[in-house]
């Protein structure tokens, strides 16, 4: 099982409520890049909370780029003290979105999701049409690649 | 206008084959004729709402109207458009989503084998 895989079957497992979003999103849809993290948007409820606690919790979950040994406290209360978290794990890094430019909040990307059997359980992805969306108004300069790709990417799924 | 026909062709095409429908089967269905439906899957006519949701019902489906951010033309994105490999997009269209998601993870994997490897080396040297 790769790292991504073991990832996804820890927030499936728990129930947890996300939306993939990003490069493994944009692969899922055909896209040809490699990334190396799983960017996820999630619901801010208190339950959902609990469950990424208990999802990510056997996986080591830290802070990405910190010095090891900083004090860490994975709980909900350090959930809900933040928004966005950069983290590692033992399975690989993952990011957990609470908000995303131009996009908003889990509840506000729901409509522009589709739902994908992936690894046996069902998964939203964020559709193409507004991860082009979001890559515009986030305004890197290095999502231009990106963005271009996604185009063409939609093109060749609608038959232009 | 030609790309919401194509568009929606292909997306009456996409949910009779998931349905495992013959053409005939949903015309049936639908109280239609095969050659109605083959139109539509050429993207031929101007299907009616009532057309598309009589067969979208037909598959156990609804169908859902909306508005997407229109294209918006950048020349920058066009300039690194021009340099995209589709053949790479062709090839992963092909694939299931589970096997390019599959894919990407074993990337993922190879790569970092491929940095341990290479941080060894270094270390050896």
């Amino acid at each position: 099982m790769t790292q991504l895989e073991q990832l996804l079957r820890a927030l499936n497992d728990a129930g947890v409520e996300y939306i993939v979003v990003g490069g493994v999103a944009a692969r899922a849809h055909g896209s040809a890049r490699l990334t190396d993290d799983l960017d996820i948007s999630y619901a801010r409820t208190p339950a959902n909370l609990g469950r990424i606690i208990k999802a990510l919790a056997p996986l080591s979950p830290y802070l990405r780029g910190a010095p090891p040994g900083l004090p860490f406290d994975w709980s909900v209360a350090t959930l809900r003290a933040g928004l966005n978290f950069t983290l590692t794990t033992s399975s690989g890094s993952i990011d957990l979105l609470g908000e995303i430019t131009g996009g908003g909040e889990y509840e506000a990307l729901l409509p522009h999701t589709i739902s994908i059997v992936l690894f046996g359980a069902d998964v939203l992805l964020l559709d193409i049409p507004w991860l082009i969306h979001v890559k515009r108004a986030a305004g890197r300069p290095k999502d231009f690649e990106v963005i271009a790709e996604l185009e063409a990417l939609h093109e060749e799924i609608e038959g232009r | 206008m030609y790309k919401i026909a194509s568009q929606t062709a292909r997306v009456v095409r996409e949910a009779r084959q998931h349905s495992y429908l013959s053409q005939q089967q949903l015309a049936d269905a639908m109280g239609t004729s095969q050659s109605t439906i083959a139109k539509l899957e050429r993207g031929e006519g101007n299907p009616t709402i009532e057309t598309l949701a009589r067969c979208a019902a037909a598959v156990g489906m609804v169908v859902r109207v909306e508005f997407v951010p229109a294209a918006i033309r950048d020349p920058v994105v066009d300039r690194y458009k021009h340099d995209v490999d589709r053949t790479l997009l062709r090839e992963n269209l092909r694939k299931s989503v589970g096997e390019r998601v599959r894919t990407l993870g074993e990337w993922q994997d190879n790569v970092r084998e491929l940095q341990r490897a290479t941080k060894e080396a270094r270390r050896r040297k």
